[in-house]
C-alpha cells in the first residue's frame, strides 16, 4: 500500500471514471490527485461512497459542468446549495467551472455552449462568478472552452475576456491546453499567442485531453476520447515555460481505455513537468 | 448584435431551440460562417446534446433499451428530449416522466408492458440515488394518546417506491439482464412491488395485496386508519398489528405527524 502523497505544485492527476474506480481503490497508483465532475456526485449514490473512500488517499478536484455561469438569467440557487454541500463533504483541493452556459428557461442542455464576448456578457459573467464564489465559499477556476461557433458580434478576444474576468472577480483560470488547440484549429488562430495573452498569476490548473477530427467538416471536436496529440503536448510544454508547474489533469471521458493508458499519459505529463523544472533551474 | 441582457437572453433562447431540434433559422444569422454553414456549426452542439442526454437515459433505462433495441431507443429518446429537456443539472435525475411518455408514444403500442418496465427502472434509479435514513423506532409511538393513533401519518424511507403492474415486470426485467433471454410467460399475472435501498444495494420484492395497499397508502401520506381501510378492502383478513410490526422491523418509517383533519374513507 502506498502512503498518501502531499499535494505538490506541478502534480499530475487523472479524471476519475466509474469503470476505473475499483482498480484505483485496489492498486492505489501514484497520482497527484483525482478530478470528478461535481454533478455526478450530488446524489446519494454508491459512487459517492466510493469517492469518499478514495478521498482518504487522494486529493480531489471538483470540476463543475452545469452551473451555467453564462446564462442570461439568475443562477440556479438549488444547484449552488448542492454544490456547496458536496464541497463540504469532499474538501476538494480545487473547484472549477467553465466559461460557458448550459441552461436557459428551465432547460438544461448538457453542453458547454458559447457566449458572445461583449461588455454586457462580461458584466453578467463576473456577477455570476462573484455570486458563485460567495455561495460556494471557494475561489473558482474558470476554464476556457473549446468552441465550434463564434458569434458575429463578439468584440472581446477570449483571452482578454478571461483576463478581465480573473482581474475583476479574483477567480483563477483553468487553462485547457487542448481546448486552445481545438478552438485555434477551428477558428484559425495561433494557440501560442492565446497562451501568451493569459495572465500568469491567475493560472491554477491545466487540462490535457484528446480530441476527434471531424474530417467531413474540417472541425476538431473536443471529445476527450483519445490520447493527447503531439501539438497539444508541445503547447503544454510552452504553458509550463510560461506559467511554471501547475496541477495538471489528464481528462478522458469517452471511449474509455484501460486505466494503464491514463496513467501512461499522466506519466508523460509528469516527465515534461520535470524537464521544465530542470530547465528553469539551469 | 448583443447590446444588453434581453438580447443575450434572446440569443440563448434561439440557440436552445436549435439545440433541442427546433428551427436553426433564427440562430444562424447570429453565427459567423468562417468556412462552414452556420447551421452545421449549431448542429455540432445539437448532436452532442442529443447523444449525451440519450446516453443518460440509456444508463437509467437499460432494459427498456434492450426491449426495443438501441436504434429505436435512440429515436424514442430523441422525441422525448425535444418535449421534455432536463430541468435538473444532475443527469441521474433525468427521466422521471419517460415512462409516461412511452405510454403515450404510438410506436410503442405493441409492447404494452414497456412503460411499466420504465416505471420499474425509474424506481430502481430513485433507490440508487437516495440513501437510507435513520428509521423510526416503534417505541416513539408510545407517546401518542390512544385516541390519536388512528390519525398518525408516517413518513417513509425516501428510497421507497410502490408500484403495481398487470404484467410480471420484475420477471421481465430480470430475464433481460441475461445474455440469452429465457422465455417469459406473460400470462402469469401482474406484480405488486416494493423497491428500496438496502445499504449499497437496491432490492425489491413482491407484496401480498393487503400489505401492498397498506404500504402504498402510507407512502401516499394517508393516516393509519385510512391505510387500514385500503388494506382491508384488498384483504379482509388484514392484520394491522402484524403489518405495523413489519413496518418497524424493516425500518420503513422515518417520521410521523398526527393529522386529525384527514378524512378517513369508510
Amino acid at each position: 500500500m502506498t502512503t498518501r502523497r502531499p499535494i505538490a505544485c506541478g502534480c499530475v492527476g487523472i479524471g476519475l471514471r466509474l469503470p476505473h474506480v475499483s482498480e484505483i481503490a485496489a492498486t492505489r497508483p501514484r497520482l497527484g490527485f483525482l478530478e470528478v465532475h461535481a454533478e455526478n456526485y450530488m446524489a446519494e449514490t454508491p459512487a459517492l461512497d466510493r469517492l469518499l473512500e478514495l478521498r482518504r488517499d487522494y486529493p480531489v478536484s471538483l470540476h463543475g459542468v452545469a452551473l451555467s455561469l453564462g446564462s442570461a438569467e439568475e443562477l440556479d440557487r438549488g444547484h449552488l446549495v448542492r454544490f456547496r454541500a458536496l464541497i463540504e463533504r469532499i474538501e476538494p483541493m480545487l473547484v472549477s467551472e467553465h466559461l460557458a452556459w448550459s441552461a436557459i428557461g428551465g432547460a438544461y442542455l448538457n453542453d458547454l455552449l458559447p457566449l458572445p464576448y461583449t461588455e454586457e456578457s462580461l458584466d453578467l459573467f463576473c456577477r455570476h462568478v462573484d455570486e458563485a464564489q460567495g455561495a460556494l465559499g471557494r475561489r473558482l477556476l474558470i476554464e476556457n472552452p473549446s468552441a465550434y461557433l463564434r458569434y458575429r458580434y463578439s468584440p472581446i478576444p477570449e483571452p482578454e475576456f478571461m483576463t478581465e474576468l480573473a482581474r475583476r472577480t479574483g477567480c483563477g483560470i483553468l487553462c485547457d491546453v487542448n481546448n486552445i488547440h481545438v478552438s485555434g484549429s477551428n477558428f484559425r488562430f495561433d494557440p501560442m499567442a492565446y497562451l501568451q495573452a493569459l495572465p500568469i498569476e491567475a493560472i491554477g490548473e491545466i487540462h490535457l485531453a484528446g480530441h476527434h477530427v471531424a474530417e467531413d467538416v474540417d472541425i476538431l471536436i473536443d471529445d476527450h476520447g483519445s490520447r493527447v496529440v503531439e501539438p497539444v503536448w508541445a503547447l503544454y510544454a510552452a504553458a509550463l515555460r510560461r506559467f511554471g508547474p501547475v496541477p495538471t489533469l489528464i481528462e478522458w471521458d469517452t471511449n474509455l481505455p484501460a486505466l494503464e493508458v491514463l496513467l501512461d499519459e499522466a506519466h508523460h505529463a509528469e516527465e515534461l513537468a520535470h524537464v521544465h523544472r530542470y530547465v528553469a533551474a539551469a | 448584435m448583443c447590446t444588453d441582457m434581453s438580447l443575450l437572453l434572446e440569443l440563448q433562447m434561439r440557440l436552445r431551440r436549435a439545440v433541442l431540434g427546433g428551427d436553426t433559422a433564427e440562430i444562424v444569422t447570429a453565427i459567423q460562417g468562417e468556412g462552414l454553414d452556420p447551421a452545421a456549426r449549431a448542429g455540432i452542439y445539437r448532436h452532442h446534446a442529443f447523444a449525451t442526454l440519450g446516453d443518460a437515459l440509456q444508463t437509467t433505462f437499460p432494459v427498456v433499451c434492450r426491449l426495443v433495441d438501441k436504434r429505436f431507443f435512440a429515436y424514442a429518446a430523441h422525441e422525448y428530449l425535444r418535449e421534455h429537456p432536463p430541468h435538473s443539472r444532475c443527469l441521474v435525475e433525468y427521466g422521471a416522466d419517460f415512462a409516461d411518455f412511452l405510454a403515450r408514444f404510438p410506436p410503442c403500442r405493441k409492447l404494452p408492458y414497456l412503460a411499466d418496465v420504465a416505471r420499474f427502472e425509474w424506481a430502481l434509479n430513485i433507490a440508487n440515488t437516495v440513501r437510507k435514513v435513520t428509521s423510526l423506532q416503534a417505541e416513539t409511538l408510545a407517546a401518542i394518546p390512544p385516541g390519536e393513533a388512528a390519525y398518525v401519518a408516517f413518513r417513509l424511507q425516501p428510497s421507497l417506491s410502490y408500484f403495481a403492474s398487470p404484467w410480471p415486470i420484475d420477471t421481465i426485467w430480470q430475464a433481460n439482464l441475461e445474455d440469452e433471454v429465457p422465455p417469459i410467460d406473460l400470462t402469469t399475472g401482474g406484480a405488486s412491488l416494493e423497491i428500496r435501498r438496502a445499504g449499497e444495494a437496491v432490492v425489491w420484492r413482491r407484496l401480498d395485496p393487503g400489505t401492498f395497499a397498506f404500504r402504498t397508502a402510507l407512502a401516499d401520506g394517508l393516516v393509519l386508519a385510512a391505510a387500514m381501510s385500503a388494506a382491508t378492502l384488498r384483504d379482509p383478513a388484514f392484520d394491522l398489528t402484524v403489518a405495523l410490526r413489519h413496518v418497524f422491523s424493516e425500518g420503513l418509517a422515518v417520521g410521523f405527524v398526527v393529522s386529525p383533519k384527514q378524512e378517513i374513507p369508510r
